[in-house]
C-alpha cells in the first residue's frame, strides 16, 4: 500500500471516529478558556526517541527538542524568532560589535537546587567549542570572563560578528554545572542537570523519556505540569488514532494531509506556526546541464509554485519566493511576493532553455528519499512540468541513509531536499547553502558566485540595521536569479493536540515550549 | 505410553545434541550473512546520528570513535569473536546501550504477540477446520474456503489497520496502540497486544485451517477409522481421541514451518500498533544504519527460529509413536 492510500485510511478512520457532529470546530461557541491548573502529565507522542542528551554532540530533532527542556542559554528566542533574554536578564554589546555583556538573573538554580554560577557559562561555552559538533558556536570568540559575584558573562570577538547572539539562542549553548558537578562526563548525560523546566526522570534511550518538573525553575510557578512523557511510537498513523482516541495529550507532528482533520475535529486542536524550514529543489551544479544557468531558470520558470504548495501541502503552507523563510530576519518573501526575481511562464521558461547549451532538451534524474509522500509528489509535478520542455526526468526514491549518501557524494542531478536555520538569523541558511568554502559546498550544490560569497561575509560583520538587511536582500535577489536551489514552500510547523491541553507554544525550530502548558482533567 | 516416556530422555539428549550441532552454523551463517549484507547497502550511521550538517571532523571521530573507521573483515571477526568468547554482541551505535540489553528488554512484548497470536490462531483454526470437515460441502466449509481467501490477500498492516479503527476507535474495546502505559491495571498490557496478535492471528489462519481440514478428511477416510468403527467406538471418541491426534502431527510441522511468518508478522504488526517491541527496534535501527543492533536481533531470531523447529520436533515424537527412535 502506498502511503497515499494509508493516509486515506487515516482520513477515513478519523471521519469514522468524528461522526458526523465532528463537523464543527469544538472550540466554536464556547467562547472562554477555562483556568489553567497546575499538576498532572502531559503525554508528547513522538516519531523518534531521544537516543543522546548531550547538548554539544546533537543535532538531530528528536534529541534536540528533548535536550533543550533540560537545557537553556543565556538568550533565547520567541515564536516569532525574536531574540529575548533568557538566562540572562539583560545582555549588552559594545558599539564596535566586539564585546557582549550578559547579566544572569538573581538566584538561578539547577534542577538539583544548586545554584548557578556565571564560571558555569564559561566551562559550558568552552566545552561547546572544544567539542566542534555540529552546532558549535562559529563566533571568532577570543576571551571569555566571568564574575561570579556580579554575576556576569563578558565575551570578547576577534572581530565583529553580528549572527552570535542568535547563536546563543541555540540548546547547544546551554548552560551546565562547571566539571558536571562533579559527575564523569558520561553519567552526567545519563541523568543531565540544567536549568531548563524539566528533568530527567526515566529514559529508554530507543523508546519513551519521562520528565519531571524542575522545582527550581526560575519563571515562578512554572512549569504548570508535573511531568512531561516523550512517548515514541513509530508510526505517524498510529500517532494520530492515539492523539484521536486521546490516548495521548498531543503529537510532535502532523502530517500536512490530516492537518485539517486534526483542526477541525472534536477532540483535537491543530497548533501551527511559522518555521525556519523550507522545501527546496537542489540542483547539482556540477552536472554539465544544470551547470547552465539558463537551464536553472528555465526548471524554476517552468514551476507552478503555489500551485505545488497547495497540492501537496493540503493549503498548510506558504509558497517560497526567497531562500530566507518570512520567519528569519531581513527576509525577503514579501519584496518577492510582490515583485519575483522569475515567474512562473511556461513560455519564458521555453526561451530560457533555448538560451543554453542544451536547447533541445536532455534526460536527468531526480533523487527524493523514501517515505515521504509530499516529496514523492512534488517529484512527479516537476516531472510532468518539464516534460513540455523535452527535459525528461526519472524519479529515483531511495531510503534516507542512502539518500543522504548518494548527494553528499554530489551523486545525482537534481533533488528535493528542505534547509533549516537553527537560528532566528540569515547567516545560517545562506552560509550553509550558498559558501562554495564551507564543507557542504553550497549545500552539495557546488554553487559558487564570488559576488554572493563576499556579501555573505559583509553579512556577518555588518552591524544589525539596514544597511546589513540591505546586504541580504541583494544575496537573495541573487540567489533567486541564479537558482542553484528552488525554494518551493516555506514548511509550516504543525503539532496536535486534544482539545483538553492548552498553554504549548510553538517554536519556529520545530520545537514547543511547556512551561505553560497544562491539560484540564480528564 | 510408558514405554513413550522412558525413551523420551534419551530422545531429548540426542536431540539437544542434534540440534547444537546445527545451531552454531545457522547462527554463524545468520550472522555473517546480515553483516555482509548491512554493510552492502550504502548509507553512513555516523551521518544518520550526526544528521546534514556534521562537519567532515565531527564525523570522521564519530567513525572513529564508534570502530567504523577500521576494516570490515577486523569489525566483522571483532563482532564474531565477541559472540564466540564472551557473548557479547556488542553496542548501539545510536544509543550506545548493550545490544544484548536492548533486544532482551523489547523480547517480552514480542514475545508475547507471537505467544497470544499462536493461541488465537489455534482458538480460530482447530474449531473451523473440525466443522468443515465434520460436513465436508456443507454451510461452513464454504464458508471457511471463501472467508480466509479475503484475508489471505489483504496485507497485515491493512488488517491491522482495520482492527484499529473497528475495534479500539469505533467500539473502544481494545487500546489505539502502545501497551499499557506506566501504572496502569495489571492486565492491560495483555488488553493492548490482542487486536496485534489477532491481526497475525487472522493472516496465519486461513493455511492452517485448510491444511487441518484436509488432513482431518484424509483420516476420517482411514483403515483404522473404519476398523474404529466397525467395533462400534463411539464417534465422539473416535474423532476426539484419534482422528484429531492423526491430524495434528501434520498441523503442527505446518505451524512450525510458519513460524517465520509469524515472527516476520509480529515485528510488522508491532508498527502498526505502535508497539516499542523488537519489530520497531529493528525498523528503527536499519533505518539509522545501527549495525550491531540488527545483528544481534538477527542472532536471536535464529536462535528462536532453531529452538522452536527442535521443540515441535520432541511434540512430533510424542504425538507419533512412529517418529520415536526411528532416526
Amino acid at each position: 500500500m502506498t502511503p497515499n492510500s494509508q493516509r486515506a485510511l487515516v482520513a477515513l478512520a478519523l471521519a469514522a471516529t468524528l461522526g458526523l457532529a465532528g463537523c464543527a470546530p469544538a472550540a466554536q461557541g464556547g467562547g472562554s478558556e477555562p483556568a489553567p491548573t497546575a499538576g498532572g502529565t502531559l503525554t508528547y507522542g513522538r516519531l523518534a526517541s531521544a537516543n543522546d542528551l548531550d547538548l554539544h554532540t546533537q543535532i538531530t530533532a528528536n534529541n534536540a527538542f528533548a535536550i533543550d527542556k533540560i537545557f537553556e542559554s543565556l538568550v533565547s528566542f520567541d515564536e516569532h524568532g525574536k531574540i529575548i533574554d533568557w538566562l540572562a536578564k539583560s545582555h549588552e554589546i559594545s558599539a564596535d560589535g566586539l564585546t557582549y555583556t550578559f547579566t544572569l538573573r538573581e538566584g538561578l538554580k539547577y534542577s538539583d537546587g544548586s545554584d548557578v554560577q556565571a564560571s558555569d557559562v564559561k566551562f559550558s561555552l568552552e566545552r561547546n567549542l572544544a567539542k566542534q559538533g555540529p552546532l558549535t558556536l562559529t563566533a571568532p570568540i577570543s576571551e571569555i570572563v566571568t564574575d561570579d559575584a556580579a554575576g556576569t558573562v563578558v565575551m570578547t570577538l576577534g572581530e565583529a560578528y553580528t549572527p552570535f547572539l542568535s547563536e546563543l539562542t541555540s540548546f547547544s549553548a546551554g548552560v551546565l554545572p562547571t566539571d558536571f558537578g562533579g559527575k564523569t562526563e558520561e553519567d552526567f548525560f545519563k541523568a543531565p542537570v540544567g536549568t531548563g523546566p524539566f528533568a530527567v526522570s526515566e529514559w529508554d534511550p530507543a523508546g519513551d523519556l519521562n520528565f519531571v518538573k524542575n522545582e527550581h525553575y526560575w519563571q515562578d510557578g512554572k512549569p504548570l505540569l508535573d511531568g512531561l512523557d516523550y512517548v515514541f511510537v513509530a508510526d505517524d498513523n498510529q500517532l494520530l488514532q492515539r492523539l484521536n482516541a486521546g490516548q495521548i495529550d498531543a503529537v510532535e507532528q502532523v502530517p500536512a494531509a490530516n492537518a485539517d482533520a486534526v483542526e477541525n475535529g472534536e477532540a483535537t486542536k491543530l497548533l501551527k506556526s511559522d518555521s525556519w524550514a523550507i522545501e527546496q529543489v537542489f540542483f547539482n551544479t556540477q552536472k554539465p546541464e544544470f551547470a547552465d544557468v539558463h537551464v536553472r531558470r528555465a526548471v524554476a520558470q517552468a514551476l507552478d509554485l503555489p500551485g505545488i504548495t497547495q497540492a501537496t501541502t493540503f493549503g498548510t503552507a506558504r509558497a517560497a519566493s526567497s531562500l530566507i523563510p518570512p520567519a528569519i530576519e531581513y527576509s525577503a518573501a514579501d519584496a518577492f511576493d510582490a515583485k519575483p526575481v522569475l515567474t512562473h511562464d511556461v513560455d519564458a521558461a521555453k526561451q530560457e532553455l533555448a538560451k543554453s547549451d542544451f536547447a533541445d532538451g536532455f534526460e536527468a534524474t531526480m533523487l527524493i528519499p523514501s517515505g515521504n509522500s509530499a516529496r514523492a509528489q512534488i517529484a512527479q509535478v516537476v516531472q510532468e512540468s518539464l516534460a513540455p520542455l523535452g527535459i525528461d526526468v526519472q524519479i529515483e526514491s531511495i531510503d534516507l541513509a542512502s539518500f543522504r549518501e548518494r548527494f553528499k557524494a554530489f551523486d545525482y542531478d537534481f533533488m528535493i531536499n528542505s534547509g533549516q536555520s537553527d537560528a532566528p538569523d540569515p547567516n545560517g541558511l545562506v552560509t550553509f547553502q550558498a559558501d562554495p568554502e564551507g564543507f557542504s559546498n553550497s549545500f552539495w550544490t557546488h554553487y559558487t558566485n564570488p559576488e554572493v560569497t563576499k556579501l555573505m561575509h559583509e553579512g556577518r560583520t555588518t552591524a544589525d540595521g539596514p544597511e546589513r538587511e540591505q546586504i541580504y536582500t541583494d544575496i537573495q535577489r541573487i540567489l533567486a536569479g541564479d537558482v542553484p536551489y528552488i525554494p518551493v514552500y516555506y514548511s509550516p510547523n504543525l503539532h496536535g493536540t486534544t482539545a483538553k491541553v492548552h498553554g504549548l507554544e510553538s517554536l519556529p525550530n520545530g520545537s514547543v515550549r511547556f512551561q505553560d502548558a497544562w491539560v484540564e482533567a480528564k | 505410553m510408558s514405554a513413550a516416556l522412558r525413551s523420551l530422555p534419551r530422545q531429548v539428549l540426542r536431540q539437544a545434541l542434534r540440534v547444537a550441532g546445527t545451531v552454531l552454523p545457522v547462527m554463524l551463517g545468520v550472522v555473517t550473512a546480515v553483516f555482509f549484507l548491512l554493510r552492502l547497502v550504502p548509507g553512513d550511521p555516523a551521518v544518520m546520528i550526526l544528521g546534514d550538517r556534521a562537519t567532515p571532523q565531527a564525523l570522521a571521530e564519530l567513525r572513529a570513535k564508534l570502530g567504523l573507521d577500521a576494516p570490515l573483515w577486523q569489525q566483522y571477526t571483532d563482532f564474531v569473536s565477541g559472540v564466540l568468547t564472551r557473548g557479547d554482541t556488542g553496542d548501539s551505535l545510536v544509543t550506545g546501550v548493550p545490544t544484548a540489553e536492548l533486544v532482551l528488554s523489547r523480547a517480552p512484548v514480542s514475545l508475547g504477540i507471537v505467544a497470544l497470536a499462536l493461541m488465537l490462531v489455534l482458538a480460530i483454526a482447530v474449531p473451523l477446520a473440525l466443522a468443515a470437515a465434520n460436513r465436508p460441502d456443507g454451510f461452513v466449509d464454504q464458508l471457511v474456503r471463501i472467508v480466509p481467501t479475503i484475508t489471505l490477500g489483504m496485507p497485515l498492516f491493512w488488517i491491522g489497520l482495520l482492527l484499529i479503527i473497528v475495534f479500539a476507535v469505533n467500539l473502544g474495546w481494545f487500546p489505539v496502540g502502545g501497551v499499557g502505559a506506566a501504572g496502569s491495571a495489571p492486565f492491560e498490557p495483555v488488553r493492548s497486544l490482542v487486536l496485534p496478535a489477532l491481526a497475525v492471528a487472522l493472516g496465519m489462519a486461513p493455511p492452517l485451517i485448510r491444511s487441518l481440514r484436509a488432513q482431518l478428511l484424509e483420516v476420517t477416510e482411514a483403515e483404522f477409522v473404519t476398523t474404529l468403527r466397525a467395533a462400534r467406538i463411539p464417534e465422539r471418541q473416535i474423532r476426539w481421541r484419534h482422528v484429531l491426534r492423526g491430524a495434528a502431527l501434520p498441523t503442527l510441522n505446518l505451524l512450525s514451518v510458519n513460524l517465520a511468518y509469524l515472527i516476520g508478522g509480529t515485528l510488522v504488526v508491532e508498527k502498526v500498533f505502535g508497539i516499542n517491541g523488537l519489530g520497531t527496534l529493528l525498523f528503527q535501527s536499519i533505518s539509522t544504519r545501527d549495525f550491531p543492533v540488527v545483528q544481534t536481533i538477527a542472532l536471536y531470531c535464529a536462535i528462536l527460529v532453531v529452538l522452536v523447529t527442535l521443540v515441535a520436533q520432541l511434540l512430533s515424537a510424542l504425538i507419533d509413536p512412529r517418529l520415536r527412535g526411528a532416526r
